[in-house]
């Protein structure tokens, strides 16, 4: 069956903008389709304007550069995105398709162009685009977070290692107060049942002289006990130095090394972390005691730093009393002293309701202290902030 | 050291002439866009051509975001190229952005370049208070935008979604053989190093003689601009061919040989 068909109608209701122009790229002739996609009418175009016409300055030279050449050489150019810009100055995106005309001699007579609208499929990839800078965004996110978690587990097990340390140090000081106990009980069992018996004689015998007797070998005994007791404490007091070496300790090399560790705490938390050890430099005291103190008392002024408010937390030395100071105050949420004053350095004691309060690291810091000799004071208000005064030791 | 170079730019060297022409691809091409100028010249000419790096079949592993920052990257690669191959007395022929590379070249190196052949040259598109250039800030940021949707027609922050798709290899086969069509992230870089930089000083430096060919009318390097470069140039000629767009040797090749041929006489 035949179908008659008419080219021009064909041409004109073509589904797509097509046109034809010359070698100089004045467009001679266009479809229907292509004005209404431009909305401009046959007369302002045929005769008057340029395949460039309809591009930005931006437009043309990709055109110059890229489409034009291309198109010389092989002769036929495909799917490239354009936007045309309409009559009314909106933008139309299209892909153009070009294929040059030539004749037998191979003279380039015309150029036919047909342009695909778009505009749907520009969106869609919008959207697609938007979807994607979500997806890297929530991705950027996790990461962020990820990081965070990381960087808690790291403080935790360095905490749980502390504590670990500590542990060991609590269990040689068991022993050594059980062997203690043990040597007591044999060296101090004799004397005293000495004593027990001189005093019974003492009471029971009416002689002045040989009271008199009895009581200088009480003296006697006395002071051989007393001997005893001067040698055990003695005995302790090294065996209580053996596990605890005295380093060189320089505050400013010490807290730098607390801020390497806290440092995604203080930069998530944006905290302004200022220190002044120049009034007191150094000193000598357990280099892991000292480590810890740091790290506790730093990580306790971010963990209650006051949300409303820029945390600032400063750490410096004093020398009161010959003695060296370590001085930390921030701005935090402060604690109620009155009510949770003498649970502050207890172990498994928090006296914030604060998700990350575990309790462990003040009474680390106090115990600690005690150990390499020191106390600890604090003061604080609630909502205005807390000052840890931590005495080391006696300076030489 | 040849042989990366001849990797590096993919050198080919034709024509059987004791004299050297040396042609240089503008932005956005290869060396293709001289196909109908070197059979003119290849008798008298040994002809050599290469793609810039980034550009053509170029190592594309070559490019060193830093080295091609600016256009001096570029003439450094031509001086080597020059030295490798022992090239002297060199007739340097160079399209739209390669004028101002080879111009580059010839102030750093001018006993390598007898002549030098401009098409289209622009030092700076960019018009300012006192220049007229043929474009604003915003006209170029509206360039990388086209070059961002052109591939594959698709916005290129999509496109590597595509292009990594390693079991169709046809995809990345299929831009290989269509001319002009370069790895779109150097396309990039390489278009803000073109149309952002500014080369006005250089000029005045070049002793080189010099033949400015021109269309008569070109958005990228307008008549202006042409006579601006003419000025800067101690020793230079501008000729205007009757022809229109960036690319008189693609659309009046035979006018743009003709002019050649009566400059080199």
């Amino acid at each position: 069956m035949d179908y008659n068909i008419d080219y021009k109608e064909f041409y004109n209701s073509f589904p797509s903008g097509y046109f034809c122009s010359s070698p100089n790229g004045t467009i001679i002739d266009s479809n229907k389709n292509f004005l209404e996609l431009t909305n401009y009418s046959r007369e302002e175009v045929i005769g008057k304007k340029k395949f460039t016409d309809f591009l930005s300055l931006g437009g043309k030279i990709y055109f110059e550069n890229v489409f034009a050449p291309a198109l010389k050489l092989s002769g036929n150019i495909e799917e490239v995105n354009f936007n045309f810009t309409k009559k009314e100055g909106t933008i139309l995106p299209v892909l153009v398709n070009s294929v040059e005309i030539k004749d037998s001699s191979g003279t380039h007579l015309y150029t036919h162009s047909a342009i695909f609208n778009i505009a749907q499929r520009k969106k869609y990839e919008q959207e697609l685009l938007r979807s994607k800078k979500n997806a890297n965004e929530l991705s950027n996110k996790l990461i962020a977070v990820n990081k965070k978690l990381r960087s808690r587990t790291e403080l935790i097990s360095k905490q749980k290692l502390q504590l670990k340390e500590f542990n060991q140090h609590l269990e040689n000081k068991n022993r050594q107060l059980s062997s203690f106990a043990h040597i007591a009980s044999h060296n101090l069992r004799a004397p005293v049942s000495n004593l027990m018996v001189l005093k019974d004689f003492y009471k029971e015998n009416t002689d002045l002289k040989d009271k008199a007797m009895l009581f200088s070998k009480v003296d006697t005994v006395i002071e051989g006990l007393n001997e005893t007791l001067d040698e055990l404490i003695e005995s302790i007091k090294i065996q209580g130095n053996k596990d605890i070496v005295f380093d060189a300790v320089n505050f400013d090399t010490f807290f730098a090394k607390t801020l390497v560790i806290l440092d995604i705490q203080i930069l998530d938390s944006k905290a302004v972390v200022t220190s002044n050890f120049c009034e007191a430099p150094n000193i000598e005291y357990p280099k892991l005691y000292m480590e810890s103190i740091l790290l506790n008392l730093l990580s306790n002024s971010i963990r209650y730093r006051a949300h409303d408010r820029i945390a600032k937390i400063h750490f410096h030395t004093e020398i009161i009393n010959n003695e060296i100071l370590l001085i930390a105050t921030d701005n935090g949420l402060g604690i109620n002293l009155r009510k949770y004053g003498h649970h502050l350095f207890g172990l498994n004691n928090t006296f914030h309701r604060h998700p990350d309060s575990k309790g462990v690291g003040l009474f680390m810091t106090k115990t600690q202290k005690e150990a390499a000799g020191g106390s600890v004071t604090v003061e604080s208000e609630v909502d205005k902030g807390t000052t840890f005064k931590i005495i080391l030791k006696k300076q030489k | 050291m040849l042989e990366k170079l001849i990797k590096q730019n993919n050198i080919t060297i034709h024509g059987s002439g004791s004299k050297v022409m040396f042609f240089v691809h503008g932005y956005g091409c290869d060396q293709n866009m001289w196909r109908f100028i070197t059979p003119h010249f290849k008798d008298t000419y040994k002809i050599v051509l290469i793609d810039l790096v980034g550009s053509g079949k170029s190592d594309e592993n070559a490019y060193n975001y830093d080295k091609y920052n600016s256009l001096d990257g570029h003439a450094d690669d031509l001086i080597n190229i020059c030295d490798a191959l022992n090239l002297q007395d060199v007739c340097i022929v160079a399209h739209s952005v390669s004028a101002m590379i080879a111009t580059l070249a010839a102030v750093k190196r001018p006993e390598l370049f007898k002549k030098l052949i401009m098409i289209g040259p622009s030092p700076r598109y960019i018009n300012d208070a006192n220049y007229f250039g043929g474009f604003s800030q915003k006209d170029i940021d509206e360039l990388l935008e086209t070059l961002d949707s052109n591939y594959l027609g698709w916005s290129r922050a999509m496109a590597p979604v595509i292009m990594d798709n390693l079991d169709r290899p046809e995809l990345a086969d299929e831009l290989e053989a269509s001319f002009c069509q370069n790895n779109p992230e150097i396309a990039t870089h390489f278009a803000k190093v073109t149309f952002l930089g500014d080369n006005r000083n250089d000029l005045k430096k070049l002793s080189t003689d010099t033949l400015i060919l021109q269309s008569k009318a070109d958005v990228i390097a307008s008549i202006e601009v042409g006579q601006f470069v003419n000025n800067n140039i101690s020793n230079s000629k501008l000729v205007v061919l009757e022809t229109i767009g960036h690319c008189p040797h693609l659309s009046a090749p035979n006018q743009t040989i003709e002019a050649m041929k009566n400059y080199l006489l």
